[in-house]
């Protein structure tokens, strides 16, 4: 009789083990957990993420450009050279470029404005490496991005109106599937509720499914590329509004920078 | 100077539409934020139409007030095939219900044997236990043809109304739902 309870012990055991797994496999945060610790181990501690981390330190220190300057100087709304939490805080209003800028954009002007590159010249790659390293230097800091600036809220608003848009042959639109369809499924991984979610706190991420290092513009960009839309333009203020009403969104949530997503 | 009355009330109704369609479509800062984005973008977001306005406008839940002449035109502008059969092929339905680039109907709706389902879209698996009838054909191809004629601002494309399948492929797809000998009715589906 003991044998038999003890396998019928072990068999529940084996059973609810089994159910947990499964679970752990519909979360996509604990699946992700599961993967970065897996890629850890099979690396000996480093991540993907870390070598676009230092390949943008590099890039960021670097004398480079037709100006051969750097670019530490680089002021990222806390004052020139101050880099810590900066991820958390923009997009935001700049007055030498006149314009409410997101990371991706402030670090292309600051290549422009201090390293002398032609707008044209800049090589994406680099600007998402230089965010990776940044987005290293504002880990567990808090989102804090408030829209005082008439600029700055007229692009909030604007965001928030582009993010319900509907449009194209598929009758796209944001909202439709991020604030209706949060949770559910189609395809592998379930719609994130970018509303209340507090989504903006893992971007820029590296995604372990294929191997990408992305910004939230890259992001934006591939939400519109799924349902055959053309994307709008890398540093352009679409992109820019939306990440700002996401950004928003998210106040007060601790960053997990670099994110490591599916 | 006869006619000034007549002109005075063209110019007021033209005054009326347009207002009316400035207040559901895109704001003139909003066109120019979308402009910002490129042509490509722009050439397809500012080509808005009205209904998708209405939807924007409402944020896809449309007032009983505007519901009625939204759903009457969404009903009007659905076509048949040719022959107007509406349950065609189910072997040739099955690929477009199965293939991310041309229905990509089982990303959202559990029921293909073929694919694992998704669950933004109702359940279809069986679908074919609703039997043939000609309203169950109707229904079922009008709800791929413009989705909106039923669900009013609803996430499911317009497969008909947007150009993305034609009237008989439509058909291909409903007979691959409706016929009983089709694997859709007679294959287990696959689930998560």
């Amino acid at each position: 009789m003991g044998r038999f309870w003890r396998l019928v012990g072990a068999a529940v055991l084996a059973l609810f083990s089994l159910l947990v797994l499964a679970q752990e496999e519909d979360d996509p945060a604990k699946e992700a957990e599961k993967q970065k610790k897996q890629l850890l181990e099979q690396s000996g501690g480093i991540l993907p993420s870390d070598l676009f981390v230092a390949q943008g330190e590099q890039l960021f220190k670097a004398k480079r450009g037709p100006r051969n300057a750097s670019l530490e100087a680089c002021d990222f709304g806390r004052g020139s050279g101050k880099l810590e939490g900066v991820v958390g805080r923009l997009p935001r209003y700049f007055f030498d470029t006149r314009r409410v800028e997101d990371l991706d954009s402030r670090i292309r002007s600051c290549m422009v404005r201090l390293q002398g590159f032609r707008p044209e010249e800049i090589r994406r790659s680099e600007v998402v490496a230089i965010a990776f390293y940044l987005s290293s230097l504002s880990n567990e800091q808090p989102i804090n991005v408030r829209p005082l600036m008439p600029q700055e809220r007229q692009l909030y608003a604007l965001g928030e109106q582009l993010f319900w848009v509907r449009a194209g042959p598929r009758d796209m639109g944001c909202a439709t599937c991020h604030v209706t369809y949060v949770g559910r499924r189609a395809g592998v991984l379930p719609y994130s509720d970018v509303v209340a979610g507090r989504v903006a706190k893992h971007w820029p991420a590296f995604r372990y499914s294929n191997d990408q290092a992305w910004t939230m513009a890259d992001r934006i960009r591939a939400c519109y590329a799924n349902l055959s839309m053309p994307a709008p333009d890398f540093y352009s203020d679409p992109i820019i509004a939306l990440s700002l009403y996401m950004a928003v969104q998210a106040n007060g949530a601790k960053m997990d920078l670099p994110g490591f997503l599916r | 100077m006869k006619y000034a009355p007549f002109f005075l009330l063209v110019a007021l109704l033209l005054g009326m539409v347009s207002g009316q369609t400035n207040q559901a479509g895109l704001s003139e800062e909003l066109k120019k934020l979308i402009q910002a984005g490129g042509t490509n973008y722009s050439n397809v977001l500012l080509r808005q139409a009205s209904d998708q306005a209405l939807c924007t406008a409402y944020r896809n839940r449309l007032p009983a007030e505007v519901l009625g002449s939204f759903l009457e035109e969404q009903r009007r502008n659905i076509k048949y095939p040719a022959d107007s059969k509406l349950m065609g092929d189910w072997k040739q339905g099955e690929p477009i219900f199965n293939t991310l680039a041309r229905g990509n109907c089982f990303s959202c709706h559990v029921g293909s044997p073929l694919n694992i389902g998704g669950n933004v879209g109702p359940n279809l698996e069986k679908y074919g236990q609703r039997g043939t009838s000609e309203a169950v054909q109707k229904y079922t191809y009008e709800v791929i043809y413009n989705t909106w004629a039923y669900f009013p601002c609803t996430v499911m494309y317009r497969f008909g109304h947007g150009g993305l399948l034609k009237p008989e492929e439509i058909a291909h797809v409903v007979a691959y739902l409706l016929d009983p000998a089709s694997d859709f009715n007679t294959k287990p589906a696959l689930r998560r």
